[in-house]
């Protein structure tokens, strides 16, 4: 075989060699396990700490509120949506949540043109002006009167 | 030296030194098996990504835009300000003009701030109104996801159990993904200088908890599910049989898995 044949035979392996060696070194661990990506990335992504608690967390230690949600419209809420985040109270009870106040109930039934007629909406700038919605509503049960 | 030197030798010298690079990388995978058993890793223990598949759909009859779903959502994920993994916006569409012949006048679209402070008044006056609704956006989980084909290093994929992921040590921040997603989900992170989105909370459906959004969600509007082990009464499976359901630009042939119900022809 002529000799700059020989050269160029060599050459290549050189460089497939020193590819591989690269890749050997430079492609993560689990890499290409589930797919064209790091599979430990999901572990990664999934070792993030929650920071809502979750309504099941609440009711351990409150189920009596359950039972009184239960009852009313206000069923399909999370405590969170409401009282707002509670792990620092789940981690330590003696840390209390902050006092809710009319921001809360407006958030959600101040009346709009774009919000389902299902929805119990008021119109907050003649509605009772001046009173507190707790002095009419149950926050926990809305059918009930206080 | 001559003696030293031999075809034996040589032969023996090469058969190690093949024999050495054949054995690393099993090498390499028993270190990352011992390591995996020895890491002390937050994540959750015994969740198999091959056992789940998730999936989210929303109610547009449902939303009554408080916005709580966003602020949740930021708060949840540290998404910076100005940014959303998922926001909510505002249709308007105006009665036609009288003689016109058409079937709606025009139609706006506002979302200040994601919603994540609630929507101020309108300024378009009520009689003037057709119809007026919120829809929640968000990643829309594509089973053919443009933005995990553009990468060009692999960072980003789509999980077994339906989430589409960014891996934020791997991403290069190069931005293509953000370009390549038709629904405008993506972002970049100015944080971590890479790119963000909707991981559907993996931190907390992985732990057996809903997403951030779901859970805070006060009506509903966003149910959320587990296809591979339906619970019962399934809150997911119940609403995609009672609702005619369908999702974002389909025509785009990205194969959209969140569903919609009450969708207008307006929202894109």
């Amino acid at each position: 075989m002529p000799p700059q044949i020989i050269r160029l035979v060599l050459l290549t392996i050189g460089i497939v060699c020193v590819y591989f060696t690269a890749r050997f070194f430079l492609v993560p661990p689990s890499f290409g396990q589930y797919g064209h990506y790091r599979a430990n990335a999901l572990q990664d992504i999934a070792s993030r700490q929650p920071f809502w608690a979750g309504k099941a967390s609440c009711l351990e230690c409150h189920p009596d509120h359950a039972q009184k949600l239960a009852k009313g419209e206000h069923k399909t809420l999370s405590c969170e949506t409401c009282h707002g985040p509670g792990r620092a109270h789940v981690a330590n009870p003696a840390e209390k949540l902050p006092k809710l106040n009319i921001s809360m109930c407006v958030r959600c039934h101040q009346i709009s043109p774009s919000r389902p007629k299902w929805l119990h909406q008021i119109n907050i700038h003649n509605h009772y002006t001046g009173s507190v919605c707790t002095e009419c509503h149950v926050p926990h049960q809305p059918n009930e009167v206080p | 030296m001559s003696d030293n030197i031999n075809r034996r030798s040589v032969l023996k010298n090469l058969a190690g030194v093949v024999g050495g690079l054949l054995a690393m990388p099993a090498a390499r995978t028993c270190k990352a098996a011992v390591q995996n058993v020895f890491a002390v890793s937050p994540a959750p223990k015994g969740y198999d990504p091959f056992k789940h598949k998730w999936l989210m759909a929303l109610d547009v009859d449902k939303c009554i835009g408080c916005g709580l779903c966003v602020e949740a959502c930021c708060e949840e994920n540290d998404v910076p300000e100005g940014h959303f993994r998922t926001w909510i916006e505002r249709y308007v569409i105006t009665k036609p003009k009288a003689g016109s012949g058409e079937t709606r006048g025009e139609t706006f679209v506002d979302s200040p701030d994601g919603g994540k402070e609630g929507f101020p008044e309108l300024q378009i006056p009520k009689e003037d109104i057709l119809k007026s609704f919120f829809v929640p956006k968000m990643c829309n989980l594509c089973e053919k996801s443009p933005c995990t084909q553009v990468c060009p290093v692999g960072a980003t994929f789509d999980s077994p159990d339906g989430a589409v992921l960014i891996d934020k040590d791997y991403c290069i921040g190069c931005g293509f993904c953000v370009q390549a997603c038709p629904y405008g989900c993506r972002f970049f992170n100015p944080v971590t200088r890479t790119a963000d989105k909707c991981t559907l909370c993996y931190h907390r459906i992985t732990r057996g908890l809903k997403p951030a959004c779901v859970e805070i969600c006060p009506s509903q509007a966003r149910i959320f599910g587990d296809l591979k082990n339906p619970v019962p009464d399934d809150p997911l499976q119940k609403f995609i049989s009672t609702n005619k359901v369908e999702a974002l630009k389909q025509y785009l042939g990205t194969r959209p898995r969140i569903y919609y119900a009450g969708l207008d022809e307006e929202v894109r």
